[in-house]
């Protein structure tokens, strides 16, 4: 029997699986009780006696020429050892992820208040402290561009001035002939829409803990997204080679994507420290320096033109989309592209005209959120979508059925879907288990008294991978030791959603048919083969193809040294849950076949490298391959407002999810209703507060509200359609991110609903929405 | 990591005479009950000190006590110890159901009622219900006792009518029958949040008619207040919609709200009337 090392041989067996044993079962995380007993160990557990200590200095400009750094006076302070500056930096200062324009130390200008200038490094924390405040900015001011709109016209103030525009990036998309379309439609619906930034709260700040000469390497233990990306920074920042570099992501507590942004700056900063005085040192961020420095989610406004036919057919969209970027470009050309890509929503639109525009403004980066640039269009698209089947007389949920993605459909960038397109059945199954269409007209009805109620839908797409024809692949490493355990190495972390501690763990045990317990995953470190980042729903989809792979191939070794040992078809060889039978005569343990394999000369160690296939985008045409498979949601929403306080409550979430396969029912669901509560706090209740310096007013959790139990809606348990994904782990797709993007336009969608009025800003913090239901009242 | 307390000296008096005889040897020193608020301000070097007088385990500070006439509280008791008091719930019900609206459990088990109380925040919940009752604060200092009136306490923003050694003691109310009460708090959500406005109402109804109330908010001013005017509007007359309205359309009259991060003067003075008419619609009976 031959020896399958072929990937997608691999991946296409594992993909028919009919019965499994543990893939698709709630089966309990290894960290859980680890984390719950809190012996788990995060960045500043690793933290030993004799560390030095690390802050970073803000800038508190805006926008300004730097004359000076002065530190003289913090470094009075004989417990304070050096303060880091652009100046220090061996290798490049340049760290730009999308285009060069991002320094990690402040040089030559200061773009936003905030930004990071210098690393102080001391004794002890008192020192740092006071040593931060010592340092000093020689400035020249200039003037300083807020708003996205003002920023996009101006000449004569340009934040980067070799671009010479504050359009940092465009995007497009193209497709048939929107003229054409529009005059095609019966129905046309117009708005602008605005939405805010949102800051990640994860609960650790930023943190790095950099250790020269460990392993005669530079390590660095850092709250990071992706170990494989901080090695490459940390790299070019010392200027080593990247096989100098470790990098390490313990747990870490949380990170929604805003440490793929920080995490290698962070990890780089520390590492300059630790570099240039030879000794470990720990840099950690304040909660106030984390929310004053690091990108958050994208402002965006959205101007949306949309039209549809009198049988209910979408015939035209026009979009632009200006995402404010803030003082650097960060990832936010990819968060754009993202938006861009996902501009219609879920449907078939035959004509389409999409721009975007990121653009430079003297405040926070935007940078990468769960959902990337998706939410604010999804909002948008989906306040169109009822308003367009309003004007038609039609139910929301009809109208979207009827535009809905299928099999076969081609996208606005003109991609054929082949398969994997469950959102149709999904959003039908919904409707009804939701009891949408009794509640709808419900509501309407009752459109009176001082507390409304709503209920609204929205569905969401989200593509899996990266946009377009970026290379994206998978890879881990496996290696069976002699008594049977296995080791699993992969770059994805733990940041708190469990893909190592559950899902790799199912896919491998499944896979080689050994118990679980077996099973221990090394994750988050650069001595695994590059993974890719844990970001973009991919721990468990894109990121797993690789230990599927690994796995597979020793699998089929297994098989073929038992075949050709005892002589047998493959049909005849069971292995699993640790229990190995060979025809009807030879039972075995999983250990005991370990140590027979061994004896023999089968080779029990594999990586499993898949790079992912795509097609190609045209830029300048706008058309194209957009992303390999698209997870899809629908979720309905019902709340209720009290209208003379203007206070929204949701009441209530129903949650349908075409994600593929689902490896494990509980992460799942622990994700959705997390993504949903993060949803219903963008929406409702956080927002950051500028100063007149661009300042964020409200760096700290008194004044950043985010929400909590009291907030929390019942939360139905989530529909499934499992539109398996031929490339997928066992066919599954990405669910990370998926639940928070239809969550600002379905609470949008419901709150128009119970007042009659149509939201296009958000956040609908009490205040907003009294300004709108004050007119409702008189 | 970087919120290590800075470093400073730390006291456990055991009686009031020590603490207020450390209070006045030590240059920039404070009292600490509870911490909350103190140890977060000490945290981020908004406050700056050498040293911290911790009174919360002096006897005589702490406790709820029915003292026949009048309740009294220790200014160390603790947030969660009202809640949970039978003479509080049984005599002071517009209290408890304003502490039940503050922080979380954990918090309410560490912060104390002095504490919330001379921190002087504009948005401090058991503000409101003390100014509804009347309350009396009994200050300790090295000339001895007084009393000040619960209305004569905050005299700024953030600021008290203590002198700089004294210690608050005591709250003292004189229960009186109160047909009705109610603390309604508008926040940024649903709980464990400063209020954006919160309204307290207490107030006196025989046979429909008012014979006596009190109307105290947090947030729409400097300090906690009384709303004396929409007390004059409605004491004395008979309970009706039309006088809730124009009682509350006279506390959005005495309020002197500000844009802030929380919230903007508008939205303050709008809730202020609506707060108010909730309030008092509850506390009259007619809600």
């Amino acid at each position: 029997m031959i020896v399958v090392e072929d990937p997608r041989t691999l991946i296409r067996r594992w993909l028919s699986a009919e019965s499994c044993i543990v893939v698709g079962k709630s089966i309990e995380r290894s960290d859980s009780l680890e984390k719950a007993l809190g012996r788990a160990r995060f960045v500043e557990d690793y933290l030993e006696e004799g560390y030095l200590f690390a802050r970073l200095a803000l800038a508190k400009a805006p926008h300004a020429r730097i004359k000076k750094i002065d530190y003289s006076k913090a470094l009075e302070d004989p417990k304070v050892l050096r303060v880091f500056t652009y100046r220090d930096i061996p290798g490049e200062n340049q760290v730009g992820y999308a285009v060069p324009d991002q320094p990690l130390l402040a040089e030559g200008k200061v773009r936003y208040y905030g930004e990071a200038v210098a690393v102080v490094v001391g004794k002890d924390p008192d020192s740092v402290n006071s040593a931060v405040e010592n340092v000093f900015l020689e400035i020249e001011p200039l003037p300083a561009l807020f708003d996205p709109l003002e920023a996009m016209e101006r000449g004569d103030i340009l934040i980067h001035e070799s671009l010479g525009s504050n359009i940092a990036f465009r995007t497009k998309v193209r497709k048939g002939d929107v003229e054409e379309g529009f005059s095609k439609a019966d129905v046309v619906v117009e708005n602008t829409y605005r939405t805010h930034h949102q800051e990640h709260v994860y609960l650790e700040p930023e943190a790095a803990l950099a250790i020269p000469d460990l392993e005669n390497r530079m390590t660095v233990i850092a709250t990071i997204q992706y170990p494989h990306l901080g090695q490459k920074i940390v790299s070019k920042v010392l200027g080593l080679p990247s096989s100098y570099i470790k990098i390490i992501a313990p747990y870490i507590g949380g990170g929604f994507g805003g440490k793929d942004d920080e995490g290698p700056l962070v990890a780089a900063r520390a590492a300059l420290a630790a570099y240039h005085l030879r000794r470990p040192v720990l840099l950690y961020y304040t909660r106030e320096d984390s929310i004053q420095t690091h990108p958050k989610r994208e402002a965006t406004v959205i101007k949306y033109k949309s039209g549809a036919s009198k049988d209910g057919k979408l015939t035209a969209i026009e979009v632009t989309i200006i995402h404010d970027s803030g003082a650097y470009a960060n990832r936010g050309p990819f968060i754009l592209w993202r938006a861009t890509m996902h501009a219609s929503g879920p449907y078939y639109v035959p004509n389409a005209k999409v721009d975007g525009y990121c653009v430079y403004t003297n405040k926070v980066p935007q940078g990468s959120f769960r959902g990337f640039g998706n939410p604010s269009v999804q909002f948008a698209a989906e306040s169109q979508m009822d308003q367009l089947a309003e004007k038609l007389g039609l139910d929301p949920v009809e109208f979207r059925l009827n535009n809905m993605l299928r099999v076969g459909s081609d996208t606005i960038t003109g991609q054929v879907l082949t398969s994997s397109v469950g959102i149709h059945e999904a959003l039908k199954k919904l409707s009804a288990v939701s009891n949408w269409r009794v509640k709808r007209l419900e509501y309407s009805e009752r459109r009176t008294g001082r507390t409304r109620r709503g209920i609204g839908v929205a569905v969401a797409w989200h593509g899996n991978s990266t946009s377009r024809a970026v290379p994206d692949w998978s890879n881990s490493y496996i290696h069976i030791s002699r008594d049977g355990s296995v080791n699993v190495y992969t770059g994805i972390v733990e940041m708190g959603q469990g893909s190592p501690s559950s899902s790799h763990r199912q896919l491998v045990s499944e896979i080689l048919g050994c118990p679980i317990d077996k099973v221990k995953v090394v994750f988050g470190t650069t001595d695994a083969p590059d993974t890719g980042a844990t970001h973009a729903s991919r721990g468990t989809s894109v990121g797993a193809i690789g230990i599927v792979v690994a796995a597979g191939r020793i699998r089929s070794r297994l098989e073929s040294f038992l075949s050709e040992y005892y002589n047998v078809q493959r049909e005849e060889i069971k292995i699993s849950d640790g229990v190995v039978i060979v025809g009807n005569k030879i039972k075995m343990s999983w250990e005991e076949l370990v140590a027979l394999a061994y004896s023999k000369g089968v080779d029990l160690s594999a990586t499993g490298y898949f790079f992912l296939p795509k097609g190609t985008f045209d830029d300048d045409a706008g058309r194209g391959f957009a992303y390999p498979a698209f997870s899809f949601i629908a979720i309905i929403v019902e709340v209720e407002v009290d209208i003379y306080t203007g206070r929204v409550k949701v009441l209530e979430v129903h949650p349908a999810l075409a994600i593929g396969r689902v490896i494990n029912p509980d992460a799942v669901k622990t994700q959705v209703e997390g993504a949903i509560i993060q949803g219903i706090g963008y929406t409702l209740m956080e927002k950051l507060v500028f100063a007149d310096d661009g300042r964020i007013v409200n760096d700290n959790l008194t004044d950043y509200v985010i929400p909590t139990s009291h907030e929390t809606p019942v939360i139905r348990n989530a529909i499934f359609v499992e539109d398996v994904w031929d490339y997928g782990p066992f066919g599954a797709k990405g669910v990370g991110e998926m639940a928070f993007i239809p969550m600002p336009a379905a609470i949008a969608n419901a709150v128009s609903h119970a007042l009659g009025v149509r939201i296009t800003e958000l956040p609908l913090t009490p205040e907003k929405v009294y300004s709108i239901t004050k007119q409702l009242v008189g | 990591m970087y919120y290590k307390l800075p470093k400073i000296d730390y006291y456990r008096p055991k009686t009031l005479d020590e603490a207020i005889r450390l209070l006045r040897e030590i240059d920039n020193s404070r009292v600490i009950a509870g911490g909350t608020d103190l140890l977060v301000d000490m945290k981020t070097s908004r406050v700056r000190v050498r040293a911290l007088v911790d009174i919360s385990s002096i006897p005589d500070l702490r406790g709820i006590e029915d003292l026949g006439r009048t309740i009294r509280i220790g200014a160390a008791t603790r947030l969660q110890e009202l809640i949970e008091s039978n003479v509080v719930s049984q005599n002071l019900p517009l209290l408890k159901a304003a502490v039940e609206s503050m922080g979380s459990w954990q918090i309410r088990n560490m912060a104390t009622i002095g504490g919330n109380l001379c921190n002087a925040s504009p948005a401090a919940d058991t503000a409101p219900p003390l100014l509804a009752y009347d309350a009396e604060f009994v200050v300790i200092g090295s000339e001895g006792l007084r009393v000040i009136p619960s209305t004569k306490f905050f005299v700024g923003y953030r600021k008290t009518a203590l002198n700089p050694c004294e210690i608050l003691k005591e709250i003292l109310v004189k229960k009186s029958e109160w047909s009705g009460w109610s603390y309604v708090k508008l926040g940024r959500r649903g709980g464990f949040t400063l209020s954006v406005v919160a309204v307290a109402v207490l107030a006196k109804v025989i046979d429909g008619v008012v014979y006596d109330v009190r109307i105290a908010l947090n947030s729409v001013a400097p300090v906690p207040i009384r709303a004396y005017k929409a007390e004059e509007v409605v004491r004395g007359k008979r309970v009706s919609w039309s006088l809730i309205e124009e009682a509350a359309n006279t506390v959005a009259g005495e309020v002197t709200p500000i844009d802030d991060v929380r919230s903007t003067s508008w939205y303050r003075r709008e809730m202020s009337y609506q707060l108010a008419k909730d309030a008092l619609a509850k506390a009259l009976g007619v809600a």
